[in-house]
């Protein structure tokens, strides 16, 4: 490999990225109507995401006592009936090692991000069926906001 | 609301019955396997089958498909996961490079099989031409197609 | 690699640390490296984000070992069908000793966390020793990793010879270095007595035997070896191997997850279409149609492109094709593809023989042409190429809240990222990026347009939306293999022997070595560019500039052995004198195929050589002419990549190039009218298909196990050189200009 060509590759590389249009806003935006059915999942994503409340942590942490029963949330602590759920805002679904997850979990594709755990949450065996996880859905959409925030705050991540 | 049975199981969708099978399938039932690659049935990336015919399913409004019923890829493996000789095959050959024809292929393959359990290499050349393959494995896919048949196989690629 | 006279001026000369940290920024990105854990070493910083529990520990920053002894191998490059998942698996799970069987792959995270310029420096930091394989040129080798990887850029055929070479077989080694002086230290016996294989370290003497994974916790403590012993090739026992692929599995059902499957709940979809002249902008949309038509959320004029968001993308590309758009003018508008051809001609015209820009010159090339006694001349054209990669672009985007996530399948996930962070108006710490398996990349991947298409829709909309191109929209937008014009004079001697050898192309992107011949033995030559704009914007295509120049310079060789009255592969041995390893592989190839050995009436078999990005390849190509067009029946390759870790990778991914290039050779026209793409789809862009995939033999030999080459690309170049000289042989006919379907052979 010569010199040459590393470098031609950098800057072929590079210009392509420097060159980016500094991102105009639209010329024309006609909004025809809102999304029939915003899912709560948005709306409690875009909560948990902005700077959740201390109070709304302290609640999760509560709401999570259930959860505790099989999910651990310590750094570093060993899986029990479900996955060590430490840091798991942002993780792709089914992949913490050492633990044996469904099929249907591991294959999902799902990055857990907060819209996608809020909706998981919320009917755990119809948004994955195939799961292996017992719990029942947790129908308060405000707990579910809470307790994501609390795997969010960095009591848990 | 559209009445369809998809692998088997009965589902109902609410969309304009022009909406292609395709969309349908990807979207309102969520079965990703199947794949968007031209809109105009050249490529043969969302072949389903349609009562156990391959149908380019991004050309083939969901009206069809009622009262018929879909089989995706999600759908030709066994109740128990048993992967169809055609994906075992598939696997044997390393048939896949990027993966994203090969939903299709296969769907295209197993229709192929089931009507015409000994193809002749003409006839995989005419079942297949529907099918395009950007990462060029022809050479394994019909050398898997062969042993899926239980065919002699004689490698088209020698190394 | 030393030294570094190319390429921008910020980037010249030496490399100092310094210069390399504002690589790291101008890019958006750094290094990540593999470096061992050790006290106060950064990678301590990563084990929360790869590693998960107390009883596991990263090594470095690319091997992991688990309680259940299963070796992890982070892939810093992403997977489009090539098999690097496996090839560079294979590369550190052999230097390590692993069992290849409890052997785990996880892409690198695209993350500045795990890619950070903090971490480059302290790779840098004075007390840090490198490990042997990145000298002697820690410059070369800095730079070099930082494209491979720290940019996470996947292409160039990089990958193997880069990251696998430099990278995961260092990071190999000492990891294995590390476990087996943590167990000597246990077991109080001296390092040199313990072996390793299978993930289990054993001293055969005292009957210790244990895994890995007993001794991983205490490996981490130890120090980095400076220099990590790697194998001999006899001592290889997965490299060389042809091991299944990693990826294959979940290909065959329909469960592999691609960009354009991405699943986030609330997602609405995007069509997209921009203006069919480059650089126009969109001057007026008429939408009334559009906003009465169901499923339709929102029309946009983003300015450079027209977007509509619907509930579904049927619905959003049924509304997008009732609206008219009004484009602003350009000059570009009444270009067509013989006015570029045109101005090619012109301004070679005007370099006539002396000028344009001197890319090489050696010996006396105007002496060399007095003196031949036979010259020769010919031009050669190739048109623009589209990539069309089966899978359209497509990006998802959800921009809320100062944060951003982006799903797609990109080959720099890093670049992605930055994208969707300068259209996003966000920092880049505030994006998240996740990468997916890519339908093909072939270079297309590598732009990062549809990543701020998305993302600019989906910071309008607020929700996330899942943007998809047409096929016509990925055919008409794309950054294209240049069309191309080259002409050449070559000089003969009396008893004809090449001695001179001018060459005059447009355009010279990448690789700059692609016109050049420096293995072929020739008394004098020189090799000239110039540069002329053309209309479409130019992107890294399969094996890039080697796709056009393979073409010009093997057909010329051709016509000169033909001018000589040599046979094309005797002409091409005696010019090969002094390259051993290039004439072993064009032998090579020449017997596979009983060169000597007659052919049907109308058949014939062509030769090229062309060595590139490291890897040498021959081919020999027959044709049956006896139909209206050509037929490619069988193409012999012999390949010489220096060491191939996976032969059956590898031989894929000659098929593929051959299948790649092949289709070009035979149909890719890209053409202009009107300063339009007049491509869209498939059915006006055809693809090679079943029927005319020509058998495939081939033959890989390991040359230089110190040096190896690339496998992604190398295999395209000789294709379309090698059936345009068969069907000279069969019919007398010689093919100057690309695709073949514009010739009538009937």
């Amino acid at each position: 490999m010569t010199p040459a060509r590393t470098f031609a590759c950098l800057s072929v590389f590079l210009l392509a990225a420097c060159g980016a249009d500094p991102a105009p806003e639209p010329v024309e935006q006609i909004i025809v109507r809102q999304p029939d059915t915003p899912p709560a999942a948005i709306a409690a994503a875009a909560v948990a995401t902005a700077a959740p409340t201390s109070a709304l942590i302290a609640e999760g942490k509560a709401a999570f006592a259930n959860c505790s029963v099989c999910h651990a949330v310590a750094k570093g602590a060993p899986h029990g009936a479900g996955p060590n759920l430490f840091g798991i805002v942002g993780k792709p679904a089914g992949q913490a090692a050492g633990f044996a997850y469904s099929d249907a979990l591991k294959t999902s594709g799902i990055i857990w991000t907060a819209a996608e755990l809020d909706s998981f949450i919320a009917g755990p065996a119809t948004k994955i069926p195939g799961t292996t996880m017992m719990a029942g859905p947790m129908a308060d959409a405000a707990k579910r906001q809470a307790v994501i925030a609390f795997l969010e705050s960095s009591d848990a991540s | 609301m559209i009445k369809l049975n998809v692998n088997g199981q009965a589902k109902a969708v609410e969309v304009d019955p022009a909406t292609p099978i395709l969309w349908v399938v990807r979207e309102n039932l969520g079965m990703t396997g199947t794949k968007f690659g031209c809109g105009i049935a050249q490529c043969g990336a969302c072949t389903v089958h349609l009562d156990g015919k391959p149908v380019r399913s991004c050309s083939t409004p969901i009206s069809v498909a009622e009262g018929k019923s879909i089989t995706t890829i999600e759908g030709i493996a066994g109740e128990d996961g048993t992967l169809h000789r055609v994906q075992q095959a598939w696997i044997e050959a390393q048939v896949p490079q990027c993966g994203y024809c090969q939903s299709g292929q296969i769907m295209t393959a197993t229709a192929l099989l089931a009507k015409n359990p000994n193809p002749t290499d003409a006839q995989i050349d005419a079942a297949m031409a529907g099918n395009v393959c950007r990462c060029g494995m022809y050479n394994r896919i019909r050398q898997a197609i062969k042993a899926a048949a239980g065919q002699p196989v004689t490698k088209e690629t020698v190394a | 690699m030393s030294k570094t006279e190319t390429g921008s001026p910020e980037k010249k000369g030496k490399w100092t640390r310094r210069a390399f940290i504002g690589a790291g920024v101008v890019a958006g990105s750094a290094l990540v490296v593999g470096v061992a854990v050790r006290q106060g070493n950064p990678v301590n910083r990563l084990n929360p984000l790869l590693a998960n529990g107390k009883d596991e520990r990263l090594l470095n920053a690319w091997v992991k070992v688990d309680a259940d002894n299963i070796v992890t191998a982070v892939i810093p490059h992403v997977e489009m069908g090539q098999g690097v998942y496996t090839a560079l698996a294979q590369m550190l799970a052999d230097e390590m000793d692993a069992d290849w069987n409890r052997v785990r792959i996880l892409e690198a995270p695209a993350d500045m966390q795990y890619v950070s310029d903090s971490i480059a420096r302290d790779f840098l930091a004075p007390d840090l020793e490198v490990p042997a394989l990145f000298e002697p040129t820690v410059a070369g080798g800095i730079l070099e990793l930082a494209q491979a990887m720290g940019l996470q850029f996947t292409g160039g055929s990089y990958s193997v010879r880069a990251t696998g070479q430099r990278a995961m077989r260092t990071a190999g080694a000492a990891a294995r270095e590390m476990l087996v002086a943590a167990a000597a230290s246990e077991w109080q016996v001296p390092a040199g007595e313990i072996s390793t294989a299978n993930s289990m370290i054993t001293h055969a003497r005292s009957g210790s035997s244990a895994p890995f994974s007993q001794f991983a916790l205490a490996a981490a403590e130890q120090s980095l070896p400076a220099r990590p012993t790697l194998k001999t090739p006899d001592k290889y026992t997965i490299m060389g191997q042809p091991k299944a692929r990693h990826d294959i599995p979940e290909k065959v059902d329909g469960s592999a997850i691609f960009g354009i499957d991405a699943n986030v709940p609330g997602m609405k979809y995007a069509a997209v279409k921009a203006p069919p002249v480059i650089g126009a902008t969109v001057e007026s949309m008429d939408a009334s149609t559009a906003k009465t038509m169901p499923g339709v959320l929102q029309i946009l004029n983003m300015g450079d492109f027209v977007a509509v968001v619907a509930d579904g993308y049927w619905q959003a590309q049924q509304a997008l094709s009732s609206i008219d758009t009004k484009y602003s003018k350009t000059e570009g508008d009444g270009l067509d593809q013989e006015a570029i051809f045109a101005r090619y001609a012109s301004h070679l015209d005007d370099a006539g023989e002396d000028g344009g820009d001197s890319e090489t010159e050696e010996g006396d090339v105007a002496k060399g042409f007095a003196d031949a006694a036979v010259k020769v001349e010919a031009e050669y054209k190739v048109p623009f190429l589209a990539h069309a990669a089966m899978e359209p672009m497509n990006c998802t985007a959800w921009v809320r809240d100062g944060k951003c996530d982006v799903w797609s399948g990109h080959q720099a996930p890093v670049k992605a990222r930055q994208a969707a962070a300068d259209a996003a108006g966000l920092p880049f710490e505030d994006v998240t990026y996740h990468n997916a398996y890519l339908g093909g990349g072939f270079g297309r991947r590598a732009q990062g347009d549809y990543i701020a298409m998305a993302t600019r829709i989906a910071k309008a909309t607020g929700y996330p939306v899942k943007m998809i191109w047409s096929r016509e929209e990925d055919t008409a937008q794309d950054f294209y293999r240049p069309s191309a014009t080259s002409r050449f004079r070559g000089g003969l001697d009396k008893d004809g022997r090449l001695v001179s050898w001018d060459n005059i192309h447009t355009h010279l992107f990448d690789p700059k070595d692609a016109p050049t011949v420096p293995y072929y033995k020739i008394a004098s030559h020189k090799i000239r560019k110039v540069e002329v704009p053309m209309q479409l914007r130019f992107g890294p295509w399969r094996s890039v500039d080697h796709s056009q120049h393979g073409f010009f310079i093997e057909s010329f060789v051709d016509e000169l052995a033909h001018a000589a009255g040599k046979d094309g592969y005797a002409f091409r041995r005696e010019l090969l004198a002094d390259s051993p390893r290039h004439l072993k592989v064009l032998d090579t190839a020449a017997k596979m195929s009983g060169w000597d050995t007659p052919l049907p009436d109308k058949h014939g078999r062509g030769i090229a050589l062309v060595p590139s990005f490291g890897s040498i390849v021959a081919q020999v190509a027959e044709v049956d002419m006896s139909g209206s067009k050509p037929k490619v029946t069988k193409v012999y390759v012999a390949a010489d990549p220096g060491f191939v870790i996976n032969p059956d990778g590898f031989t894929a991914q000659m098929e593929s190039a051959i299948a790649y290039g092949l289709t070009a050779a035979l149909y890719g026209d890209i053409t202009l009218a009107s300063g339009k793409v007049q491509q869209s789809n498939f059915h006006d862009y055809p693809m090679l298909r079943m029927g005319e995939m020509p058998a495939i033999e081939v033959a890989l030999i390991n040359g230089d196990h110190q040096h190896l080459g690339g496998g992604g690309e190398p295999g395209l170049p000789p294709i379309a050189p090698a059936v345009t000289n068969a069907i000279f042989a069969a019919t007398g006919k010689r093919i100057r200009e690309l695709p073949l379907a514009k010739h009538d052979f009937a």
